[in-house]
């Protein structure tokens, strides 16, 4: 796919947020206000988690989505809607940072001209490889307190 | 009524059924499979009256079953519940004979206005 996103078809809005911003207030929180702008000097994970989706087409991209541990297994809690000291399963926690990275990825992809194939989610601990000058976009997101980072990058 | 929900996610299938239910649908009996393949074998041996189906998933994607579905004669009716809305895949899943589209994150309000005319 091609990553050009025309960002002048937002009117000034920022659509890699205003998508992330649909996904929480749907899936996660159930209302608008726990997801804004990081304030501040760019967040550091300390044990960071990682989930993301590629799209591969004539040329490829990966939507990649990075937070703390402890950020993630709030996630899942909040996505399966569970009290907050049940223990997250092992799968379950593994499924719910993919379908976040997931989602996000997909809605991503609608927005680039000849998107290709999404492929299924991966989250890991270790950081997924990409190339230092493939960085198209991050954004630094404040969800209930917590950073999260959502980045594009370009693939070989 | 008989549904069948199709999601590699189990956490997402947990999602759509719990969404379902806030939008009014709680009368219906719901099955779950988690990749195509297993939705294909569903739909022939219990012949649910309704499914709604991701896309992408291992072993058969969404589409491949809907079309296999058709190809065997099956006419079961058939909704998309996926995490990309593109024109392109909603003119595929038209053209294979899907109900809808429904593009993720989705609330219950969406599912209420796509569903409900087709209930009717």
């Amino acid at each position: 796919m091609s990553m050009d996103i025309d960002l002048a078809a937002f009117a000034g809005t920022d659509p890699i947020y205003v998508i992330t911003e649909e996904v929480f207030t749907a899936m996660i929180d159930g209302e608008e206000g726990y997801l804004r702008h990081w304030d501040g000097p760019d967040p550091v994970f300390v044990d960071p988690m990682h989930a993301w989706v590629d799209v591969n087409g004539t040329t490829s991209g990966r939507v990649l989505l990075t937070t703390e541990r402890g950020t993630a297994d709030k996630l899942a809690r909040a996505l399966l809607q569970m009290t907050p000291d049940e223990p997250v399963s092992p799968e379950d926690f593994v499924d719910a940072l993919g379908e976040v990275a997931n989602v996000v990825g997909g809605n991503v992809k609608s927005l680039v001209p000849e998107p290709g194939v999404l492929t299924l989610p991966q989250v890991t601990q270790d950081r997924p490889p990409t190339l230092p000058d493939a960085l198209i976009y991050e954004l630094a997101l404040d969800w209930r307190g917590s950073a999260l980072v959502i980045s594009l990058w370009k693939l070989p | 009524m008989r549904v069948l929900v199709a999601d590699d996610s189990r956490v997402m299938r947990q999602i759509v059924i719990r969404t379902l239910r806030q939008a009014g649908y709680d009368w219906w009996e719901i099955s779950e499979v988690a990749d195509g393949a297993a939705a294909l074998e569903h739909v022939k041996t219990e012949q649910p009256d309704f499914v709604l189906s991701d896309w992408n998933m291992p072993e058969m994607t969404g589409i491949d079953m809907l079309r296999r579905m058709r190809a065997e004669g099956i006419e079961t009716p058939l909704g998309f519940v996926t995490s990309e809305g593109s024109t392109e895949m909603r003119e595929q899943a038209d053209a294979a004979g899907a109900l809808f589209l429904i593009a993720k994150p989705f609330t219950a309000e969406i599912f209420r206005d796509t569903i409900d005319p087709f209930l009717a």
